[in-house]
């Protein structure tokens, strides 16, 4: 054994104390260790996992959507619990990356949960689905929309947030409507909007119209001047954006002030107020296609006073839909009259017209949703308007 | 529209971008002429400059108003707070590592720290919120055929050139400018010439974060919203800028911010290459460009010595 | 501060003495095959994801630590291999049959990347190698083949001798015997007549010129080996993922890698391990103070580069 090889070793072992120490002080951070979750399940709790991002760039949303389901929670509580059992979350934080995903998910799984409620960033959701599965346990995905969620479920995945089928097909309704001959789509070049985008070109050529152009920004690109008039150089009618509402904004001013005339749409990932305080005066008659947001749906006026007084902040965009799925998989539990996650999961399957703030939800063969509720919102005077 | 608007227009928007490049561009090359360390940290610094003036045109903004004198107000306050931190950032982080003589590897991890710690503190205190640069300037502009500028670029890009002119002449007229040209050269000779070497780097730094800090300003402005992550790309790219321009020559860094601007707006419109491949567009360019002409456009070739 | 380096240092006196090394390989041998049994899944993962880095980290540390060449755009390796068997896997190839692909496709992709650009200075070597990082990115995002910017989805999990791999557990030990296989072969190149060309041409390059050494395709060496080390990681991350996406490998990822090797001490293999587990346990540690975390991360990295410039084991140069 020659010395080089005894120095690896040393580190090594050096690394394995800080191995163990480190497992000590993160267990310390869930709410039980591992081994003893599904002891305490079958006392009094139903454990269920957040898996969100709750730290990186997208870490509003997530702790937006942790206020929501706690805020269900609570409710649910207040009222019993499930067969007297209370409910208790272990949050994950996927932090919006695959990596740090699959280690959120195995935290969950050690912890012991019974059944997930969560996913913001599709490409945080996918690599996760087989690990709940080896270990039969349903999810409840009730933002990431990602075409590829539904095309990978393994059967324990639920969306109840619409897909991007069901958004491409209101988006082509509405290009229709406005008339549009020659459309540009932008994208981010992340899962999300690329799969959007991919799919609305699609679904608008099968109709008979053109795309002119498909166009990808870098997140953080802050210049879209040679963007504008490239768009403007093939005579577009419709500019579609298909990402996220921060540089969705920036994009909507300057092609308001590069001299562009055309309708602009944005998808649901701009669906936030912010939108037309960054853009301005520009967002003006901006369309918005929304999952459903609080503010226009007649069951959550009590929802969205709740979360007011307890967290002293409006609901985001994804807020109800989180709030929504606690309330359902609550509801399947309830029916499976077990915390078995094949029994879990068999109850979700056959949930049949579960009324939540956003609508009915019935899952389709796929398990997204039979129905779509998106909805349509225009900017007018710098707020949102119901167009339908 | 025509071709030849199109073209002219898209030269118009390089142009734009590209200053935006070179002002960064320029303390990349400034920090690297003097003690060959890639600044990683400069992009954060940039953003950080954006929100500094975000934050003196809150306090100022009541005072002096949302127009072109709260703005340079804000400007100026962010310049000499931010070129301040560039200082603290040198004396805290890079001169000990200098002292100790580490390799230049560890000081260019060193950088990532500090950006690391600018960007997720920046994070922290703005809760990854987006803030909204509210100034009351219009889209009113000038139509010079069909071509488009409005007022802010034109204000924008004589800044540029103004904050560029006067750099020019502190490099070459004053004392200071001679002793940083002169550590550049050879750092041990200064020493025994009486040059205060420490302090000199330090000017040095101020000097590239304030253009950095007034770059941010401008571009909070210009475009309107800032957030935490603003400097990733454009370190990036300004990092690129300087390399084709010659890292460590100062009308280089002007000059490859240009080009690069000019190469991304090209690719954006070019058939075959559209938004989508723009940037392996420029950086094809970029590394063609190199194994060319190793040295940048306008570098100085020399003898490496680790 | 000082005094942890002291605690550091006397630690590394105290292991230098043999016997004390042996234990420590006894101790540590039966710790790490044993952990499985005492641990649950997210401790497992954590590891998993700590040997897959330390395998990264090995690899890097040959172009950086052992040829001293600047590598800013490493996650291109890795990406090619996870690519590689990715696609091949998704065409119906058994996985063990495409690690020699993604293997041969790093090894193409350091060719393409090293063969012009070696001959430039350091510096613009950092650009250059970060250009073609990001061109890979972008070229997987906007590639059919790829997948686009969804990335490859559903690849399948292997199995070897009729037994599926598939459980976190079994991934633990395999990237287990990925470390152990990576360790063996770069200490057998740190101490081959490659490795002491490298060594040379880092010390001094035109005196191991003199000496009929030719420093660009000894350096392309460097670049071919550390990008194979890249595909081999890259195709058992595919396999373990079952998902990628261009976003896993934009410059943050080749930025952490480097970060490892250099945090470590270059050139120097319990340098690198040591680097690529306080990166991997430093946020899982730290999640608790959320968004905070990566603050003091920044923080102490330049406290440590600041305090122990030449890393945390660092190589004692002779």
């Amino acid at each position: 054994m020659s010395r080089k090889y005894l120095s690896v070793i040393g580190a090594a072992a050096l690394s394995l104390s800080l191995v163990v120490a480190g497992c000590g002080a993160s267990q310390g951070g869930s709410t039980a260790p591992a081994g003893q979750g599904s002891q305490t399940a079958s006392g009094g709790e139903i454990k269920i996992g957040l898996p969100l991002p709750m730290t990186g760039s997208e870490a509003t949303y997530g702790k937006d959507m942790e206020n929501s389901i706690k805020l269900a929670i609570d409710e649910i509580n207040a009222k019993g619990g499930i067969d007297g059992k209370k409910i208790v979350t272990v949050t994950g934080d996927d932090a919006c990356d695959p990596q740090q995903a699959t280690a959120a998910a195995n935290k969950l799984v050690s912890a012991g949960v019974v059944a997930v409620v969560g996913g913001y960033c599709s490409g945080a959701v996918v690599p996760t689905l087989t690990i709940y599965n080896e270990k039969n346990i349903p999810l409840v995905v009730t933002a990431a929309n990602s075409s590829k969620i539904a095309a990978q479920n393994p059967g324990n995945a639920f969306e109840i947030n619409g897909t991007a089928v069901h958004q491409t097909q209101k988006a082509v309704e509405l290009f229709k409507k406005l008339a549009a001959k020659s459309v540009a789509i932008v994208e981010q070049g992340d899962a999300y909007s690329a799969d959007l985008a991919k799919q609305t070109e699609a679904a608008w050529k099968a109709a008979g119209n053109t795309v002119a152009a498909h166009e990808v920004t870098n997140k953080g690109e802050q210049d879209f001047s040679s963007l504008v008039t490239t768009i403007k150089s093939k005579n577009v009618d419709l500019v579609f954006w298909t990402a996220y509402y921060a540089d969705g904004a920036l994009l909507i001013k300057q092609l308001r002030t590069g001299g562009y005339k055309g309708a602009i749409v944005v998808g649901d990932g701009s669906a936030d107020p912010k939108l037309s305080q960054i853009a301005g005066p520009a967002a003006e008659g901006t369309y918005v296609l929304s999952p459903p947001v609080a503010e226009y749906l007649p069951e959550a006026k009590k929802f969205a006073e709740a979360y007011k007084a307890k967290f002293n902040q409006s609901p985001g965009a994804y807020a109800p839909l989180a709030y929504d799925g606690m309330n359902l998989l609550a509801d399947a539990l309830k029916r499976a009259k077990s915390t078995d996650g094949k029994a879990v999961i068999k109850a979700l399957s056959e949930t049949k017209d579960f009324s939540g703030l956003a609508g009915k939800v019935n899952f389709a063969a796929d398990k997204t949703l039979k129905e779509s509720n998106f909805i349509v919102l225009q900017i007018k005077n710098s707020k949102f308007a119901l167009v339908q | 529209m025509s071709v030849s608007s199109i073209i002219l227009q898209q030269l118009v928007n390089g142009l734009i971008l590209g200053s935006f490049y070179s002002l960064v561009a320029l303390g990349y090359s400034m920090v690297y002429g003097i003690i060959k360390l890639l600044n990683f940290a400069h992009g954060d610094i940039y953003m950080v400059g954006a929100f500094v003036g975000f934050a003196a045109l809150g306090v100022f903004g009541g005072m002096l108003g949302t127009n072109w004198l709260g703005i340079l107000a804000a400007l100026i306050i962010s310049m000499i707070l931010v070129g301040l931190l560039g200082m603290l950032i040198h004396r805290v982080a890079y001169q000990p590592l200098i002292n100790k003589r580490a390799p230049r590897m560890s000081i260019l991890i060193t950088a990532v720290g500090v950006s690391f710690t600018l960007f997720n503190g920046v994070m922290v205190l703005t809760n990854g919120e987006y803030q909204s640069f509210n100034t009351s300037l219009g889209f009113e502009g000038i139509g010079i055929g069909p071509i488009n500028i409005t007022y802010t670029q034109i204000v924008m890009v004589s800044a540029t050139a103004i904050l560029m002119l006067s750099l020019y002449w502190f490099i070459n007229r004053t004392l200071y400018g001679k002793a940083m040209r002169a550590i550049a050269l050879d750092q041990d000779a200064c020493r025994l010439m009486g040059i205060n070497v420490t302090r000199t780097i330090s000017l040095t730094f101020f000097v590239g974060s304030a253009l950095a800090a007034a770059a941010g300003v401008m571009a909070g402005v210009y475009y309107g919203s800032i957030h935490f992550f603003m400097g990733f790309v454009i370190g990036l790219k300004a990092f690129t800028a300087a390399v084709i321009g010659g890292i460590g020559s100062i009308p280089g860094a002007m000059l490859g911010g240009l080009i690069l601007g000019l190469l991304e707006t090209a690719g954006t419109q070019l058939p075959f290459v559209g938004s989508a491949w723009k940037d392996v567009f420029a950086f094809g360019i970029l590394i063609l460009l190199l194994v060319l002409k190793p040295t940048g456009i306008l570098g100085k070739s020399e003898i490496e010595r680790m | 501060m000082g005094n942890s380096k002291q605690v550091i240092d006397s630690l590394m006196d105290k292991l230098g003495g043999k016997k004390m090394r042996n234990t420590a390989l006894i101790l540590l041998a039966a710790l790490v095959l044993l952990l499985p049994l005492a641990a649950d899944n997210y401790v497992e993962e954590v590891m998993t994801n700590t040997f897959f880095y330390i395998l990264l980290a090995l690899g890097l540390n040959i172009v950086v630590g052992y040829a001293g060449l600047v590598d800013l755009g490493y996650a291109a390796f890795f990406a090619v291999g996870a690519y590689t068997t990715g696609i091949l896997t998704k065409m119906g190839w058994d996985f063990w049959l495409t690690i020699p692909a993604a293997v041969a496709f790093s090894l193409l992709a350091g060719v393409i990347i090293g063969g012009p650009t070696l001959r430039l200075r350091s510096d613009y070597l950092a650009i250059v190698t970060l250009g073609f990082g990001e061109i890979t990115r972008i070229v997987a995002r906007n590639l059919g083949i790829t997948g686009g910017a969804s990335g490859l989805v559903g690849i399948g999990r292997p199995s070897i001798f009729g037994f599926k791999i598939y459980q976190i557990s079994h991934f633990y030990y395999i990237y287990f015997i990925l470390v152990v296989l990576g360790i063996v072969v770069a200490l057998r190149l740190h101490n081959s007549r490659l490795g002491r060309a490298w060594q040379y041409i880092r010390e001094d390059e035109d005196a191991a010129e003199a000496m009929g050494i030719d420093p660009v395709l000894t350096k392309l060496y460097a670049y071919m080996i550390g990008a194979a080390f890249g595909g081999v990681a890259g195709a058992f991350f595919a396999v373990k993922m079952t998902a990628i996406s261009p976003e896993t490998f934009a410059f943050t990822q080749s930025a952490m890698i480097l970060l490892a090797v250099i945090l470590g001490g270059m050139g120097k293999i319990p340098g690198a391990i040591l680097g690529a587990v306080f990166l991997v346990f430093f946020p899982e540690i730290f999640r608790g103070i959320g968004q905070a975390r990566m603050l003091f991360f920044g923080v102490l990295l330049i406290m440590i580069m600041v305090f122990r410039p030449q890393g945390l084991w660092p190589e004692r140069r002779s």
